[in-house]
């Protein structure tokens, strides 16, 4: 193990200077302030903005739904997080499309009506999973009060 | 206060989800993902910027459409990955003491570049599917290219750090044999906070958690894994054909486009739509024994070669064809090639790193290489490269040089 660690952490340390070198050499000086403006904004958005709200809004639900059957508040955060990562991906293309592209072949659909689309049915299939566990769990409540 | 404050929030932070397990379960996915990008994109680059030894496979046909479509898919895949796992160590942002060490301090430096890299990474590999490069201030290509390797190095070196931790969770052990089950919340602070903070914290902490922390488990799992397969499921058909059908997120669609295609660059974009369409373009063969040049009727004069191809992008996007023109190797021996022969092929374009590109023996001499002057049985469309273009078998789009106005035959 010792070893194994010393020579991941080695090569790593060899392909981060590789990386480095190759971008001193490539990208001209005159854009490390913008790739660091980046590398640094990706950092604040998540650990100060994507972090905060994910947390604020876990203890929302979990406030809100403290009486819900445990089952159908996990069927529903489940289905927030798939919306949520769903719209965050999405939403740039509908806006570069609403701004313009380079032809009219780069994004092609409608991809505000298709993300809709997209909501319809998950929620569709939110509202049969929470179903499903509803039924299963009467079941079992019924055959235990008939045993 | 400070000290306080953050051991709430860890204490806030503890949940099932937040494991050593659940960080090794999706650090081992994310991996595989992130490999299957590195490896991919460095076949991507190194078949656009060859060294003098390469030689490529032209077989299977579909080797560029593949590598790169998966290089789009497992990219896009990664975005959930990388915000589970962050999720699921999330507690540790707020650690006390914030550095403990020398060693802990470079493992901290190292997450942090390894964050920051992977997360522009992915983004500005995003933006690049739409072309959206006005929004990032350096260039796309030896960004993406440079922070590869940062990336790799970093994940690398946390892999190093972390592998104790990696291989005493690697495989599920039972609840309560858990070794370090940080899953369980710390002992409530003694101390109480007060102001704002402090009633939020008692606010959250009067909420008892209604769901088993395996339910809560699996349900995170769930999520992160639904959501990874809803952005494929909707994105690859950009790609993958037998996807089309539910293709409602992809940067392209297939069969949208002039003659059914997608267009990369606009003959408008590239200003050649004057000299392609000029009746006195003619295309310039030069090679070992002399110089010859042909006009659009003469091409066409010429035994004629139709195969079906696919044109694959660098962005991801590819769809197959039928292409029909002269093949590159009956015109090359037309000036002396053989099959030693490489081409160089200028594009009409002036301004462009691609307006000249070159093409390896493999390639050139390969059956299926053409110099194509119809597409789906018409005339190429003025934006798919008229009067003439390159298409050859498992090579990306950008070296399927469109406009040509000359070929140069040598030896190498």
């Amino acid at each position: 193990m010792k070893t194994a660690r010393i020579v991941l952490v080695a090569v790593g340390v060899l392909v981060l200077v590789v990386g480095v070198a190759v971008l001193l050499s490539d990208v001209s000086p005159r854009r490390y302030l913008g790739l660091g403006a980046w590398l640094l904004g990706a950092l604040v958005v998540h650990d100060a903005v994507i972090a905060p709200v994910v947390l604020g809004v876990g203890a929302l639900l979990r406030r809100a739904g403290r009486r819900m059957p445990g089952g159908v508040l996990v069927i529903v955060q489940v289905a927030l997080v798939v919306a949520a990562v769903v719209t965050a991906l999405v939403m740039p293309e509908v806006f570069k499309r609403g701004i313009g592209t380079a032809n009219p072949t780069v994004l092609p659909l409608d991809y505000g009506v298709n993300l809709a689309l997209f909501y319809v049915g998950l929620a569709v299939a939110t509202g049969v999973a929470i179903a499903a566990y509803l039924a299963v769990r009467r079941r079992a409540a019924v055959g235990a009060s008939e045993d | 206060m400070i000290h306080e404050v953050l051991q709430s929030l860890s204490r806030v932070f503890a949940s099932p989800a937040r494991s050593p397990r659940m960080a090794v379960v999706l650090g081992r996915l994310l991996g595989a993902a992130f490999l299957v990008c590195m490896v991919t994109g460095l076949y991507s680059h190194a078949i656009q910027e060859p060294q003098p030894w390469m030689v490529f496979p032209t077989r299977p046909i579909q080797l560029y459409q593949v590598s790169q479509g998966l290089h789009i898919t497992a990219g896009i895949a990664c975005f959930p990955l990388l915000l589970g796992k962050l999720y699921a160590v999330q507690g540790r942002l707020f650690e006390t003491p914030p550095v403990r060490s020398f060693p802990h301090f470079l493992e901290r430096a190292s997450i942090t570049v390894f964050v920051a890299s992977s997360i522009v990474q992915l983004v500005i590999g995003l933006l690049n599917t739409y072309q959206w490069y006005q929004l990032f201030p350096f260039p796309f290509r030896q960004t993406h290219f440079a922070l590869s390797f940062v990336v790799i190095g970093s994940l690398a070196i946390h892999i190093g750090v972390k592998l104790p931790v990696i291989a005493r969770h690697w495989s599920r052990v039972p609840d309560g044999s858990r070794p370090d089950n940080s899953s369980e919340p710390p002992a409530p602070s003694t101390v109480s906070v007060g102001g704002v903070t402090g009633r939020v914290l008692r606010w959250i902490d009067a909420s008892p958690r209604p769901v088993s922390p395996g339910a809560s488990r699996r349900g995170f799992l769930a999520a992160i894994g639904a959501a990874t397969a809803a952005l494929v499921a909707f994105t690859a058909g950009q790609s993958f054909r037998a996807l089309d059908g539910l293709n409602l997120f992809g940067a392209r669609k297939q069969g949208v486009g002039p003659q059914s295609l997608p267009v990369n660059r606009t003959a408008a974009a590239a200003r050649v739509e004057q000299t392609a369409l000029a009746p006195d373009w003619r295309l310039t063969v030069s090679g070992p024994a002399g110089t010859r040049s042909f006009s659009r009727d003469e091409l066409a004069a010429m035994p004629q070669t139709e195969v079906v191809l696919p044109i694959a992008c660098v962005e991801g996007w590819s769809q197959s064809a039928t292409w029909r023109g002269v093949r590159v190797r009956e015109l090359a021996a037309l000036v002396g090639g053989g099959p030693e022969s490489s081409v160089v092929f200028q594009s009409l374009e002036q301004r462009s790193s691609y307006a000249r590109t070159e093409m390896g023996p493999e390639f050139a001499r390969d059956d299926l290489s053409l110099v194509a002057l119809e597409l789906n049985g018409e005339t190429l469309d003025l934006d798919h490269g008229y009067p003439a273009r390159v298409i050859a078998p498992a090579r990306p789009g950008v070296l399927q040089t469109k406009w040509l106005s000359s070929l140069e035959v040598s030896e190498t």
